[in-house]
């Protein structure tokens, strides 16, 4: 039985949530319909498909999608479905399906965009409706793909607002992170780290902005970097990235939290950008950069200071350290992140290489902050699952935070506006059930069935 | 950045033989015994001490991963990252090491490959590990040590590479050294 919309809007409260929205396998099916089904969810970055039929295979929600390379140089995200029987085209993962996708089951081919191209022995379908031409012969196409700089997202909605102004002022992130390269492109290197959390996909968008349980969760990490930078008698970039996390509460109580429409947002960077001038690193990329854009330029690309910024729906990039944490829901206690690292094109190899030293020690399954994370959130899962009471608190500051245009900015770093924004648009995406185009071509295809 | 330093030689192709008596290699062998034990008993401070200056630690992410440097890695750590490790899990707010990680590991099949071009014994062997932590999880793989000899006979670590059967599998953490 599906909830009414009374009952999904009594879930969510100025001030706290009910447990239900992580606890309840019926929530989890209506997020899957109206939240990935509608919203715009980055499937991959166009670098990952390189040649043509190149392909990644990933998610969109509970939807097994692949993203590929097709002949004429675009790239197009189709449902991973032979028409036939169903059966999965391309095993998990990426590769190189050749000119065409070749169904492993009956090997009915299909071209790169999906398209019917042919099947075998086609003497058996004379007299029946078999024909090329009918989408019912076809590899689906999710109903609308763009890219932003490179970045593909995919909607399965046929409706709804456009890429960028889905995106709003996160779009700025995705430039930063882009225009950090002296060309103003990025690739996906390195490889990615697959991480299972036991725990609601919500916990972790949560968790991406709440400032206050860095020093928490994170002590003995912060204090074992600390112990050791003490024994050595300084602070190396492997262990002040490890340090950041135990800056006293008047220091989060300073940063900036930006909240913006559709449930993103980003938060102020924790390390000092004017380290450029100090640090050899940060002084070779800022004179690329100045090269290639002038150095006032230079300075307000590497002087934007974000920490992680949150796509909802999607994951969060983090622009100074090249990463995206795509963040996959698998059940409603199961969340898939997938950790991709950047190469910024045409910037000194040394800022790769920190990039990799920031996904090996921060972000990494063998991390020493990440596994802390982890057992917070499976904890959360856990607790809410007892009768110990209905409601998660997300009163932090309520009320005291400024309106803009676009969203809202905390008066106070601590604040838990960014909860409270993702809540809001999680409100506004599951009280409007409006069908995707996938559903309502279901419905046309029962009414002519049955016409 | 040290842990990026590409001078680290991190190949374990031997570029000679090494011919050692049956003892030695028996030396060896307990060697590696005892380092899977200092393991599994959490005796971290001597197993730290097992290790030359420059040693690293690593776990590659892919089969066959040519070296730490163009990829990411399960671990790579220099002596700075596994102490810091160690001070983290034997730190009190510990919390994914509440309860603790309980280890078994079953070294075996242990060869003598050779020596390295500056002269390091380079030792191969197959490891078993069972780890427990609510939940039982199996990692298994072919281990190869670098090993340097120390005047009063011994052998100090200063490489080792762990290359799990399941290196490209989802994880939910890994917190102790393999």
């Amino acid at each position: 039985m599906t909830l009414s919309n009374e009952a999904l809007a009594a879930l969510v409260r100025a001030d706290s949530v009910h447990k239900r929205v992580y606890t309840d396998p019926e929530i989890f099916a209506l997020e899957m319909e109206r939240i990935y089904g509608q919203a715009w969810i980055y499937v991959g970055h166009e670098s990952q498909v390189k040649k043509t039929g190149d392909y990644h295979t990933t998610r969109i929600g509970d939807q097994d999608v692949i993203m590929v390379r097709a002949a004429d140089g675009k790239v197009h995200v189709v449902y991973n479905r032979c028409p036939h029987k169903g059966a999965k085209v391309v095993a998990e993962g990426d590769g190189c399906t050749g000119k065409f996708f070749r169904c492993p089951y009956h090997a009915w081919t299909f071209k790169l965009d999906g398209s019917h191209l042919s099947l075998p022995l086609k003497n058996g379908l004379e007299g029946t409706c078999y024909d090329p031409a009918n989408p019912d012969f076809s590899m689906k196409a999710v109903a609308r793909v763009d890219s932003y700089r490179g970045f593909v997202f995919a909607s399965q909605s046929a409706e709804g607002p456009d890429l960028k102004t889905f995106l709003g002022g996160v779009a700025s992130s995705i430039d930063n992170l882009c225009e950090r390269s002296p060309v103003g492109e990025v690739e996906v290197a390195g490889g990615t780290f697959r991480v299972m959390q036991k725990s609601n996909w919500k916990v972790f968008y949560e968790n991406l902005h709440d400032t206050m349980h860095a020093r928490v969760t994170h002590e003995s990490s912060f204090v074992a970097a600390r112990e050791e930078a003490a024994a050595l008698g300084e602070m190396p970039f492997e262990l002040l990235i490890m340090d950041g996390n135990g800056e006293p509460y008047e220091f989060w109580e300073k940063l900036e939290l930006r909240a913006y429409h559709n449930g993103h947002g980003y938060m102020e960077g924790i390390f000092d950008p004017t380290a450029a001038t100090r640090d050899p690193v940060s002084r070779d990329h800022f004179a690329v950069l100045s090269d290639a854009y002038g150095e006032d330029k230079a300075r307000q690309i590497l002087g934007m200071n974000r920490h992680n910024t949150i796509i909802y729906g999607s994951g969060s990039p983090h622009t100074v350290f090249q990463q995206f944490r795509v963040i996959r829901p698998v059940s409603v206690d199961r969340t898939m992140i997938e950790i991709q690292t950047f190469r910024l094109k045409g910037a000194p190899d040394a800022v790769f290489d920190r990039a990799l030293t920031y996904a090996n020690l921060i972000n990494s399954p063998s991390s020493n902050v990440m596994p802390d994370d982890v057992e917070v959130y499976k904890r959360c899962q856990e607790g809410n699952q007892t009768r110990g009471g209905d409601w998660v608190s997300l009163h932090r500051y309520l009320g005291t935070d400024q309106e803009t245009p676009d969203g809202m900015v905390s008066t106070n770093g601590t604040s838990e506006l960014p909860m409270r924004n993702q809540f809001a648009a999680w409100k506004q995406y599951m009280l409007n059930p409006a069908p995707t185009r996938q559903r309502q071509a279901q419905e046309k295809e029962a009414d002519r069935a049955t016409a | 950045m040290q842990l990026l330093d590409r001078t680290f030689d991190v190949s374990t192709v031997p570029v000679s033989g090494a011919s050692l008596s049956a003892e030695a290699v028996r030396r060896v062998e307990q060697f590696l015994f005892h380092e899977a034990r200092l393991l599994d008993e959490r005796r971290f401070a001597e197993w730290l001490a097992l290790w030359t200056e420059d040693g690293r630690y690593w776990v590659p992410r892919f089969h066959d991963q040519a070296n730490p440097f163009e990829q990411i890695s399960l671990f790579w750590e220099d002596k700075m990252l596994r102490e810091v490790r160690v001070r983290r899990v034997e730190n009190a707010r510990n919390w994914s090491q509440q309860p603790l990680t309980r280890s078994a590991h079953l070294v075996g099949n242990i060869t003598i490959e050779g020596l390295d071009a500056a002269g390091h014994l380079i030792v191969r062997s197959t490891l078993q590990l069972t780890e427990w932590r609510i939940d039982q999880r199996q990692l298994a793989g072919a281990v190869f040590h670098k090993l340097a000899a120390t005047e009063d006979g011994g052998w100090k670590i200063v490489l080792k590479r762990v290359n799990l059967v399941n290196c490209d599998d989802v994880f939910a953490n890994l917190e102790v050294f393999i």
